[in-house]
């Protein structure tokens, strides 16, 4: 979930009034937010660096509020005030227009071919006659950062500039060239550098240089120029340091480029819709025009108002509640989608705004009415669903066995399917492309390498974390193992095994195959060849030689038991003989 | 409630994402969430039919539903991965029974592992249970979620003194719920899933701790 931080006071005068730390709190709850923190810069840079660095920094009362991941509106503190207000009912949702400027006075935006192969897509537009005060402007970069973060997909589907208008003169290009011979001066850098200079001078960047490789591989980089082959940004890395925004921008050129076209028009929307509060005629946005390569224009943002027939019968039903259309409409309004009451009386117009790109099916709309209703308003009920109860049958055995098994004096443990390459392959003297292991591609530690093929190396690392308590430790598992299988739909299938140890000052081989004939018994496998199970000697790399046995039952191999070998006994750092018994249990299921 | 099959740890990237609805570049298929496998890298076989289903609602919409409108790669849903959510054994469970000649109602649930590509620190393991339950019927209401919720949970509460409930997508956070029975203590939030809508969160007030925890999640699959 996103996390904004906004400063309290900014939110509390937006609002109009203050809460207490628990009101707002509550209020969040209802809206489906959360109040993760409240903090200050202060508190920040004190966790973080100590409390001698944060002397000086700013002891002002930060909010960080978590925002549903879907809810691309509520990223910023505009976002939020307006969407809490509407909800509140203290301000109607704002009507977000565009305004197309007369032929000729637009921006226009000329993409030309290069770009079709490292960044073919781009939108524009232009906030008029902006305020900016320094809360705003921080808002406005940090809103851009958030959808960045989100869904953006760290810049990689879109990336934002925006320009101080006046500062440059369209039409503008967006197109691509080799690397070489993309030269300017980026932001707050001093002097000009070529495109692969900045390769080099942001590989140390902490900020930047995650998204370096997005085209520093493609023969041609990205770039946006105005009429004056000024530089206005190098997506998705960099913009330049000419175009740069200061609290004294009037007007504001914003372009997105990316790889997805619907992701670039609802971030061109987000921006322009919260932003436009700050224009000189609030929530009116100049529209830009932007050229294909193919000579075909389109006139961006979109803004596009759509709208969806529901029947409040409908919602009414999926929901629980019983309200009548014209309360619904009004819970609706309340969450940003206006709506009313049409037809018969039994039809609500839902009018989906361009901030709600989130509301893509009828469901979405029920879920919000089910908002404003409030969840905890609901009547509770049980459904009259008449089913009969099953469990699977592996997992009745299994727990049929657990049971017993501690009867016979065994202790049961959970132990991590994940494990090293050496706790299944080297420490049991077996090499890792014999197991048949799944591997994983990328594991965080070397204790997530593979996925287990068998359930002993849990149980001795087990009994090594637990060599303090009093022998004989008696330790066993009924759990899955995964082995690589081509028949099954996914390359792979899970096995349940059975698995228990024997540790003490002698290594109880006869404990173990006690401890299996009892599970046979169980079982009702009687202790035969033809019907029942047997067992005969064998060899096992992780076993004593001589003191290893192969269980036969059901007409296949379905495990071993033995003395483990000394050499797996110190791998896993034990220092007594030890024996074991794993097997196969699907079979009798 | 009937127990689903839920013995398979590696599962391919169409039923843990793809068939949820969740979008392909959405944040949680990154490397740094989820677990994928080099090896098998990718799984041989998915149903046909149903794939290309679940191709369109993804790239165009579909059942009344806008989509995503991005372009769905197939190579993507064959990933495999360690399953990240018990929800993708729901799904084949669900899969099955639109199958089937007649439809009649069900009620499903599992207790089985699932894998996250975390760090690890005193709360979050990379390896932790979690617990489903699934109902499909005509007619179910969001009420219907709630007092199903509210009665699991208060058996849970009633019955066992000091029992350790990590429900729903909370990794190993250990909880002893609240003794006393009674609406009061279990509240709904909104919240969001990829594949549920409405969704809810569940919390329940803990009495040593003193304030509201998050104990399970929930919702009501898109359509």
């Amino acid at each position: 979930m996103p996390t904004v931080s906004v400063q309290r006071d900014l939110l509390f005068q937006a609002l109009g009034r203050t809460y207490t730390d628990e009101e707002f709190d509550e209020l969040c709850f209802e809206f489906g937010l959360e109040l993760d923190e409240i903090t200050s810069e202060k508190d920040i840079i004190s966790k973080e660096k100590g409390e001698e660095k944060a002397k000086g920094a700013s002891d002002t009362v930060l909010y960080k509020i978590d925002v549903p991941a879907n809810r691309y509106d509520l990223l910023c503190l505009e976002g939020l005030v307006r969407g809490l207000q509407v909800f509140k009912e203290r301000i109607n949702l704002p009507r977000y227009e565009k305004i197309i400027p007369p032929q000729g006075e637009g921006q226009k935006l000329i993409i030309t071919e290069q770009t079709v192969q490292v960044r073919p897509h781009a939108v524009a537009a232009v906030l008029r006659n902006i305020t900016f005060t320094k809360e705003r402007y921080d808002s406005f970069i940090d809103l851009q950062e958030k959808l960045h973060q989100n869904i953006c997909r760290r810049r990689a589907l879109v990336a934002i500039g925006t320009h101080d208008l006046d500062t440059i003169s369209g039409p503008f290009t967006f197109t691509a060239k080799p690397p070489s011979e993309i030269k300017f001066k980026p932001l707050n850098q001093s002097q000009e550098y070529t495109a692969s200079q900045m390769m080099d001078l942001y590989r140390t960047d902490s900020h930047l240089r995650h998204y370096l490789h997005l085209i520093e591989n493609k023969p041609l980089y990205p770039v946006i120029y105005d009429s004056n082959g000024v530089v206005l940004s190098m997506p998705p890395i960099i913009n330049g340091d000419h175009t740069k925004i200061s609290l004294k921008t009037r007007n504001v050129f914003i372009e997105c480029t990316g790889t997805d076209i619907t992701k670039a028009k609802i971030v061109l929307d987000i921006i322009v819709t919260m932003f436009s509060e700050y224009c000189e005629k609030p929530f009116s946005v100049e529209a830009a025009e932007v050229v294909y390569p193919n000579g075909k224009t389109h006139i961006y943002p979109e803004l596009a108002y759509r709208k969806e027939k529901v029947k409040s019968e409908l919602i009414n039903k999926k929901v629980g509640i019983s309200e009548t259309p014209s309360n619904l409409a009004k819970l609706l309004t309340r969450m940003c989608l206006k709506s009313h009451v049409i037809g018969n009386g039994n039809n609500i117009e839902v009018e989906i705004p361009p901030t709600r790109a989130d509301v893509i099916h009828a469901c979405d709309i029920i879920e919000d009415a089910a908002i404003a209703y409030g969840y905890n308003n609901i009547q509770m009920t049980i459904p009259k669903t008449y089913t009969i109860a099953n469990q699977l049958p592996l997992n009745k055995l299994t727990e049929l066995l657990r049971l017993d098994l501690a009867a016979a004096g065994f202790t049961e443990a959970l132990t991590f399917a994940l494990c090293s390459q050496e706790d299944i392959a080297d420490k049991l003297g077996m090499d890792i492309s014999a197991t048949k292991a799944v591997l994983i591609a990328n594991p965080k530690t070397a204790e997530f390498q593979v996925a287990r093929t068998t359930l002993l190396p849990g149980l001795l690392k087990t009994i090594a974390a637990n060599r303090k308590m009093p022998l004989p430790l008696k330790l066993f598992e009924i759990s899955d193992v995964v082995v690589k299988d081509p028949s099954a739909d996914v390359g792979a299938r899970n096995y349940r095994h059975f698995c228990a140890v024997y540790y003490n000052k002698s290594p109880g081989f006869e404990i173990i195959h006690g401890l299996l004939d009892r599970v046979m018994q169980l079982l009702e496998v009687p202790p035969n060849e033809e019907n029942g199970y047997t067992i005969k000697a064998t060899e096992g790399s992780a076993f004593f030689p001589g003191r290893c046995a192969e269980i036969f039952a059901k007409g296949q191999s379905i495990g071993k038991l033995g003395v483990l070998h000394p050499d797996v006994i110190t791998k896993f750092e034990l220092t007594m003989p030890c024996s074991a018994l794993e097997i196969n249990i699907e079979p009798f299921v | 409630f009937t127990e689903m099959p839920t013995n398979n740890f590696v599962e391919s990237s169409f039923w843990n994402f793809d068939a949820l609805f969740q979008p392909q570049q959405h944040p949680a298929r990154d490397q740094h969430d989820t677990f994928f496998l080099q090896d098998p890298a990718e799984a041989p076989e998915l149903p046909p039919g149903y794939t290309s289903k679940v191709k369109k609602v993804h790239s165009q919409g579909g059942y009344g539903s806008q989509g995503y409108k991005y372009d769905w790669r197939l190579e993507e849903a064959r990933k495999n991965l360690l399953r990240t959510h018990t929800t993708s054994a729901s799904a084949r469970a669900l899969y099955q029974l639109a199958r089937q000649e007649k439809f009649s109602p069900v009620k499903y649930f599992s207790i089985d592992r699932v894998f996250r590509n975390e760090s690890l620190d005193a709360t979050h393991l990379a390896e932790f249970h979690q617990v489903e339950g699934v109902v499909a019927d005509r007619g179910l209401t969001l009420g219907h979620l709630m007092g199903t919720l509210r009665q699991f949970f208060n058996k849970m509460g009633m019955e066992w003194e000091g029992v350790r409930g990590g429900a729903g997508g909370s990794p190993g956070s250990p909880l002893t719920l609240s003794l006393s029975p009674g609406i009061s203590q279990l509240r709904f939030k909104p919240a969001y899933n990829p594949y549920t809508e409405p969704s809810m969160e569940v919390f329940s007030y803990h009495e040593g701790l003193k304030k509201w925890v998050e104990v399970g999640n929930s919702g009501v699959f898109r359509p």
